[in-house]
């Protein structure tokens, strides 16, 4: 197990040059640069950038450099001082920017995780065991509703119904009085009740995919001669239920874990955008947008290390849950 | 003439016909600051003796501001959005317009601001500014010349800070020359006749001169401080021109407002700064601020300024209906946005604010004169091709349809109420007649092939794309559609081309575009941006980039343009550097004349005026102001004197 976890951190490193190559490459892709965006978002506003300044930002970002001079400069402060870079928009260390926004999206996350599987957990397991009964139909149509829904056309009418309507301050994790405070354990209780909001709004989709496998998986497992055997020796249902065929049926939950994480980073976006999260998703797409190039950057390399640690995990958990798997 | 802002009793004439008069004139009505008052918070701290009182942080004589509508109260926390991403000119033209001199409201004069009276060579090279005496920054210290000859000598014409001088203190290729005469005096000296400086030194570019504080800004230039390089590596940055930006910033850069040390001569200065990631921007009263109210009150009567972040218009718009945003034109003016906004005015509790535009074209349509291809290039340079495309559109149904009928059709030019209209300029070409056009490209050579469409001489089809930007301008969208349905009558066809706007711009740089869309300036400011009137702007003439290449290049890059072209950018130099202001309206109309004549852009109705709200609670602010980047709204309504009833 240990040589197999000691051999997986390894490929991890070939794996994230390669990826943060890819992701710097298509930043780069769109025409035109950092400069040409930020003087085209200033015109949006019929503001004019002087001629001279704008010739002048190009040279000090190094613009003009070779694509793979620019992205061996950039890996290179990232392996030798821990240096994500210089936001062009911002004239901010990257990492001073990086990493509260993405400690607010991996609460974000887990709670949005954390959330799915317990609603879908249960009602999975209920509708497979009470196949075909009214409860069974509920949940199914209920949970094809969420999944039909888009979840930013679900935040925007809890906002218009929460502001106008009920006069609610909406959008945000904080209010306004702990926006800019210091941790503390009143602003964590601000951030939790402000959790719920997005929190809903994101599981709602995909609580009713995972229903439905939850179902079928537990359907598969059912009539199974095992489950009939511990049945005739007189195990309770309940306990029959959670030791065998739930362990099993778990196993598609476990190997998504890898995706789980970037999903919700970049499945969240939209969402994010239109409540006004200060998660990174916002962040990482204005970066896109400005071409930002070494914030976007440091952005998606976080992701595809988060993805890369996803994957590790779900093949532990795997291991241990499934006694159908063998790392030899 | 009608004045489109605000007439109050003066006209735009004598106004911009006096300015040399004005700039003779101090400021009018003053009164000991002894008299006056200040916000009750700040009363507290002169009473725990955290702050010098009121008398010794006011100039001897402070400006005096007269409020729009009533002397104002103290207080009140006055809300405001920004977008997420390269925003920070809205924070400027809320709060950041403190130049040597200011607008008036009416978008006509140059009035006094930090300078209180200023002199002007008769050849227009020498300008002496006297600045008011005792004014101080956000930190107490006091503003002096020093501080001017500081920004000016020091920073700005630091060639590894600024690799070439900004364009508007630069003429004729070399940078202007600050001195100090005495403590409140300064001048400026011009290598060439430079008559438009006070005007440009009204617009947020001409902020350099009060920009940048000598006692604090100098501790980021080596030639003051001779361990600036290993400051540079301890606050993480690369070079000291980076640590210089990110301390002191920049007219226009997101850092000027990133620093809450920085001792700036605003109203308000940064409470929580807008930094990558910041949800929201806070502004607090600056408790040095120089101007007061006729009652000698201190400004600003508003205690803070807080600027929501809001990633999203559509949710910005939320928070504006709900009455949560107390002014708000920025991002929300779009004509789409007006039955929403109207509808909830009750809900919202808010009145409109009507935006006058200064541009002049809701939609110009730039064909590419010097393109690559010659064919392309023959075609587009032909004058009664252009002509006969002007006069197959259907202007009046394109304004019903688009712009809910509340625009007229138009070319170019500066707008109808401004002294310099020339009517032919702006009218020729713009009535509809289909058969016409369509005679007159037959007579120029593209007669009709047997799908209805016209062939070139040379056999190809008429066919060729416009460039234009969805996200930025969706009614641009909407109008060239329309235009593509009444080309096609005359058997033109066409391909509204809608790119991402870097390409858009990336393509124009490359002189790569058949032809490209932009709002047309230089309605109200013709002298400021005649980008339409000959080639000028090296991004914005997009009919003839290379054109524009040679003339800001002096010859050394770009194409070599023909004669009339030639003529108006010496004619365009000559008005640049006349005083005189009825001489100067003389040379500007030479040059409609000829654009007239040339009709190289093809415009489709007069810019239509954006809208803003008002919360109801909010007064002396102005129902109607001037639209522009120039003019940067609303900074020159002085917000300061903004108030609130309870």
């Amino acid at each position: 197990m240990l040589v197999f976890i000691a051999k997986r951190l390894l490929w991890m490193i070939p794996s994230l040059f390669a990826v943060s190559f890819l992701a710097f490459v298509l930043i780069q892709l769109p025409p035109g640069d950092y400069v040409t965006t930020y003087i085209a978002t200033l015109a949006a506003s019929n503001e004019i950038v002087d001629q001279n300044t704008a010739a002048q930002l190009r040279e000090r970002f190094g613009l003009g450099d070779p694509m793979l001079v620019q992205y061996f400069k950039w890996i290179w402060g990232i392996l030798s001082r821990g240096d994500f870079g210089i936001s062009f928009e911002w004239q901010q260390p990257v990492s001073d920017l990086i990493w509260e926004r993405m400690a607010l999206t991996l609460v974000l996350a887990l709670s949005t995780l954390i959330a799915t599987w317990a609603i879908a957990l249960p009602i999975g397991v209920y509708s497979a065991v009470r196949k075909y009964s009214i409860g069974d139909y509920f949940f199914t149509a209920f949970t094809f509703f969420g999944l039909a829904v888009p979840s930013f056309l679900l935040a925007l009418v809890l906002m218009y119904v929460a502001a106008v309507e009920f006069g609610q301050d909406v959008g945000g994790l904080f209010s306004p009085e702990y926006e800019n405070a210091a941790w503390s354990f009143a602003k964590m209780g601000d951030l939790f009740s402000h959790l719920w909001l997005p929190v809903i709004i994101l599981a709602v989709s995909s609580t009713a995919s995972l229903i439905r496998v939850m179902r079928a998986n537990m359907l598969d497992e059912l009539p199974k001669p095992y489950v009939t055997t511990a049945r005739a020796k007189g195990l309770s249902e309940f306990r029959l239920l959670m030791k065998y065929p739930m362990m099993i049926a778990l196993n598609p939950f476990i190997s998504t874990i890898a995706w789980l994480l970037p999903n919700l980073i970049s499945g969240s976006v939209v969402v994010a955008i239109v409540l006004n999260l200060p998660t990174a998703a916002p962040l990482l797409l204005q970066a896109l947008m400005a071409q930002d190039m070494y914030l976007a950057g440091a952005f998606v390399l976080l992701i595809c290390a988060l993805t890369l640690i996803g994957s590790l995990i779900s093949d532990i958990l795997l291991a241990l849950v499934d006694p159908r798997i063998r790392l030899e | 003439m009608p004045n489109e802002i605000l007439s109050r009793g003066v006209t735009r004439r004598t106004v911009l016909g006096g300015m040399a008069g004005v700039a003779a004139l101090s400021i009018a009505g003053r009164v000991s600051a002894a008299a006056g008052g200040e916000a009750p918070a700040l009363a507290q701290l002169v009473k725990d003796g955290k702050l010098p009182p009121l008398a010794e942080r006011l100039p001897k004589k402070p400006m005096v501001v007269n409020p729009f509508e009533k002397v104002g109260t103290y207080g009140g926390s006055l809300r405001r959005g920004l977008r997420g991403s390269s925003d920070h000119n809205g924070i400027l033209r809320m709060v950041g317009n403190q130049s040597l001199v200011r607008w008036n409201l009416e978008f006509t004069a140059v009035e006094p601001n930090l300078a209180e009276r200023w002199e002007v060579s008769d050849d227009a090279t020498q300008f002496t500014f006297h600045l008011i005496e005792g004014v101080r920054w956000s930190d107490g210290h006091p503003f002096t010349a020093d501080d001017v000859v500081f920004a000016i000598e020091d920073c700005v014409k630091n060639t590894e800070l600024y690799s070439s001088t900004p364009a508007q203190l630069a003429v004729a290729g070399k940078p202007v020359t600050v001195e100090k005469v005495d403590d409140y005096t300064v001048k400026f000296t011009f290598a060439a006749a430079n008559a438009l400086y006070l005007e440009n030194l009204a617009t947020p570019l001409g902020q350099h001169p009060t920009l940048f504080p000598k006692h604090y800004c100098s501790q980021f230039l080596p030639k003051y401080n001779p361990n600036i390089e290993a400051d540079a590596k301890k606050a993480g940055v690369t070079s000291w021109t980076e640590l210089f930006r990110s301390r002191c910033g920049d007219i226009e850069i997101p850092s000027r407002w990133g620093n809450v040390d920085k001792p700036t001569l605003d109203p308000w200065v940064v409470k929580e700064p807008y930094a990558g990631g910041a949800t929201r921007v806070v502004m607090t009263r600056n408790p040095y601020f120089w101007q007061v109210d006729t009652e000698g009150n201190q400004l600003p009567y508003i205690d803070e300024i807080n600027f929501g972040i809001s990633q999203d218009v559509e949710s910005l718009m939320l928070n504006v209906i709900s009455g949560k945003i107390d002014i708000q034109e920025r991002h929300i003016s779009v004509l789409a946005n007006k039955p929403t906004l109207s509808k909830n005015m009750e809900k919202g509790d808010y009145r409109l604010l009507t935006l006058v535009p200064s541009a002049s074209q809701q939609c110009q349509i730039y064909f590419n004169i010097t393109h690559k291809d010659p064919a392309m290039r023959k075609m587009f340079a032909d004058k009664s091709f252009r002509q006969a495309l002007s006069i197959g559109i259907n202007r009046p149904e394109l304004i019903d349809i688009v712009y809910f009928g509340q625009s007229e059709p138009y070319q170019a030019g500066p707008r109808p109420t401004h002294p310099w209209y020339n009517e032919k300029y702006a009218r020729q070409f713009t009535e509809f007649d289909a058969d016409k056009a369509g005679a007159m490209l037959d007579e120029a050579g593209y007669k009709k092939g047997g799908d209805g469409f016209r062939l070139r001489p040379d056999g190809q089809k008429v066919f060729f794309s416009i460039d234009v930007i969805p996200t930025l301008y969706p009614d641009l969208v909407d109008a060239l559609e329309l235009v593509k349905t009444h080309w096609a009558q005359i058997g033109i066809d066409m391909k509204v081309n809608t790119i991402e706007r870097a390409l858009y711009y990336t393509r124009g740089d490359d002189n790569a575009h058949d032809a490209q869309v932009w709002p047309g300036p230089g309605g109200l400011d013709p002298m400021l941006d005649p980008r339409d009137f000959f080639a000028f702007h090296p991004q914005g003439s997009r009919y003839a980039i290379p054109w524009t290449l040679w003339y800001t290049s002096n010859g050394a890059r770009g194409e070599e343009p023909p004669e009339s072209q030639k003529k108006r950018m010496k004619l365009f130099d000559e008005a640049r550097s006349t005083a005189d202001l009825d001489k100067r309206g003389a040379i500007m109309k030479q040059i409609f004349d000829i654009a007239a004549e040339e009709f190289e852009t093809v415009g489709l109705c007069l810019a239509v005026g954006g809208f803003g709200i008002i919360r109801n609670n909010l007064r002396n602010v102005p129902e109607k102001e001037p639209d522009s980047w120039s003019w940067p709204n609303p900074g020159p309504a002085l917000p300061q004197q903004f108030t609130f009833t309870s």
